[in-house]
């Protein structure tokens, strides 16, 4: 244990992921309700108040994301939390996020759609999540954490990214690490983020220039020069921030490419495939947004061949065929709809990749 | 007219048993006294997104006899919108009976019409939409776990308002939309609750005269919940019928502009009779503050009981 964290305790995802934000700087939160997120508005409403912060319940989450856009025009890095359709809900206000170049961090508990779908765990906002953010060119960054410890860690982490950047962090998580309980490390409290940035609108001119926080830029060239802007600061956080993890085999057949939940399920079946013949690595993107893609090529051409696993019906696939670029084969094995993947199906999904390929 | 019980009793059962809502649940006693209300009339109803929703069409199952759409939480006026310019359309080009009177229906509760819903409601009284909007109002977001909303009590503890050693629970008072739904001036606005008998009549006959009525209809009512008040189950009646008594939730319509009360206690009861048997008000009977919030609630009802009875001409 550092001099920076308290002992482990037994938190579920969204308590961590709550904690780890007010460890992490956070003191101006942004709520509303939709399950199975509840008890990250909960948790702020109740513990904000105790380290000076704010907690607000918006009507809906189209108010929530707009007072985050006030709250980040103002200076802070603020936060809000939802569940997919509230993040659809949100869209337009992370178009105008990214417009106005203000940070903030932005946690989704991916259920299972489309529609109002249902509570349970999925991985169907991928798209959404590093595509999305609305109309526009704008992105996220986005970090997919596969356990409470790391959902409490990049949650923490995401302040300062944002800040860093001055671009919205999304925290992407599902219903089944955001309800999990697992013990976890809490950072301390003490740290606040700083309210004078350079974008801030807030406390007067004091001496300064006029700053005007806007995303209307009639003139082409001036909205183009933004767009530049915006795209400079997404290059350097990839060149940054890429980030990775690698388990198992170290002269691997199959690489097995998964995040999140889904990574934990992938562990196992290769801890089990293996006991059957099977020489599988698994390769988990943290980083979706910046997508490691040059790490993953250099895979595609020492491997045979490469399964993806989501619970979708393949969105990451995407972006794992564009780092493979051709070299070898991408297989997809996926549920949908907040159905799970079970490690005895994977692992017997490894074993007859094997067969087939001779 | 004014059906009584044994005539109501003889009314098509719209929603079912086998609904998956808590015991004691005042919903589904509201809804099935409503759309008794909707007579012979063929019944279309549009639910948001919340408790009666998910409680009542667990897959595969459905309590309802009628034809139900299911929309996003903050989309029933809207929909039910949809659902009657069609219907009006129907009638133009002689596709259906052109006498013949539809219930069109809206359920949403108080998240999805005080809160997140409240302009597609807005929307739909202005387009002047004949159809009515039931808002089961419990008084907060059941469904995911009791957070507040703009309906919740100032006081009550909720999991996003929670009452602590230093901040007692919601630190403002609720939003009074039935009266910002009777400034759209439409033809019919009331404030209801299924109050045990004799009150309960209120409830459906306001119902009645909202489906008779041409043009768009909103019902507030009352829905006093279990599991987020921390009540008996076995007294939802009884404490809809305290709340009319302390006159913190009167009975009240809105008759073509005509303000009327439904019910007027023969004695106004103080709030304590009301607040006390619900756990969300305990920490108002323990502590230092507790006698100054009671007193601020107190104060409130007073001035909207007032503000009331001036718009009825009853002051």
């Amino acid at each position: 244990m550092s001099e920076s964290t308290r002992e482990a305790v037994l938190l579920k995802g969204n308590e961590a992921c709550a904690e780890g934000a007010i460890a992490g700087g956070c003191r101006y939160f942004f709520g509303y309700p939709i399950t199975p997120q509840n008890q990250i508005p909960e948790y702020m409403a109740r513990h904000l108040p105790e380290v000076g912060g704010v907690y607000l319940q918006a009507e809906s989450e189209v108010a929530a994301i707009n007072m985050v856009i006030g709250a980040a025009a103002a200076g802070t890095i603020p936060m809000t939390s939802s569940s997919s359709p509230g993040i659809s809900l949100m869209q337009e206000g992370l178009s105008y996020l990214v417009g106005c170049e203000l940070p903030c961090v932005l946690v989704n508990m991916v259920r299972g759609g489309p529609g109002l779908g249902n509570i349970a765990p999925a991985q169907s906002d991928y798209w959404m999540s590093t595509r999305g953010l609305g109309h526009g060119d704008g992105r996220s960054l986005v970090f997919a954490p596969y356990s409470v410890q790391e959902i409490h860690d990049w949650t923490a982490e995401a302040f300062d990214i944002a800040a860093r950047y001055r671009l919205p962090v999304t925290i992407l998580g599902d219903a089944a690490l955001a309800q999990v309980a697992e013990p976890c490390q809490v950072r301390l409290r003490g740290k606040t983020v700083a309210l004078e940035h350079e974008w801030a609108v807030g406390g007067g001119l004091q001496g300064r220039e006029r700053r005007i926080v806007n995303s209307l830029w009639v003139q082409p060239d001036v909205m183009e020069q933004v767009n530049l802007r915006i795209a400079e600061r997404l290059k350097q956080a990839s060149a940054d921030l890429t980030l990775w993890q690698e388990t198992g085999s170290a002269e691997p057949a199959i690489l097995v490419c998964a995040y999140g939940v889904t990574a934990r399920v992938a562990e196992t079946a290769i801890e089990w495939a293996a006991e059957r013949g099977v020489a599988a690595r698994l390769f988990r993107p943290i980083s979706l947004v910046p997508f490691p893609y040059a790490p993953l090529g250099e895979w595609a051409g020492r491997v045979r061949k490469i399964l993806v696993l989501e619970l979708s019906l393949g969105q990451m696939i995407e972006d794992v065929r564009l780092a493979a670029a051709g070299r070898c084969e991408v297989e997809f094995f996926g549920r949908a709809g907040g159905q799970l993947l079970y490690p005895e199906e994977v692992a017997d999904r490894l074993v007859a990749m094997m067969a087939t390929q001779g | 007219m004014a059906k009584n019980i044994k005539q109501l009793s003889h009314s098509p059962d719209r929603l079912t048993a086998g609904h998956r809502l808590c015991p004691g649940c005042a919903e589904p006693m509201i809804v099935r006294q409503v759309l008794m209300a909707a007579g012979d009339r063929p019944v279309i109803a549009a639910n948001a997104t919340g408790c009666l929703e998910v409680s009542s069409t667990i897959f595969p199952y459905t309590a309802w006899n009628i034809p139900w759409i299911h929309l996003a939480f903050e989309n029933a006026g809207a929909t039910i919108s949809g659902v009657e310019a069609m219907y009006q359309q129907w009638r133009k080009q002689g596709k259906i009976d052109p006498v013949q009177r539809y219930a069109l229906v809206a359920f949403g509760g108080d998240g999805g019409t005080y809160d997140i819903g409240l302009q597609s409601l807005s929307g739909m009284a202005e387009r002047w939409h004949d159809c009515v909007y039931v808002c089961l109002n419990n008084e907060a977001y059941m469904n995911t776990g009791v957070q507040r909303s703009s309906a919740t009590l100032y006081g009550a503890n909720t999991t996003t308002s929670p009452a602590g050693r230093v901040i007692p629970g919601k630190s403002v008072h609720r939003k009074d939309l039935t009266m910002v739904m009777a400034a759209h001036d439409i033809p019919y606005v009331a404030q209801v609750a299924p109050a045990s008998p004799p009150h309960w009549r209120h409830l459906v006959n306001a119902a009645e005269k909202a489906f008779d009525y041409e043009g768009p209809a909103f019902l507030n009512v009352l829905s006093p919940c279990p599991l987020g008040w921390i009540c008996d189950a076995s007294k939802t009646p009884e404490l809809a019928k305290l709340a009319a008594d302390t006159c913190l939730w009167p009975m009240y319509e809105v008759d073509h502009g005509e303000w009327k009360l439904l019910y007027r206690p023969k004695e106004k009861l103080p709030i304590e009779v009301y607040l006390e048997p619900q756990g969300r008000f305990r920490h108002l009977f323990r502590g230092e503050k507790a006698e100054e919030i009671r007193r601020r609630i107190q104060e409130w009802v007073d001035y909207k009981w007032e503000q009331l009875l001036r718009l009825c001409g009853d002051a």
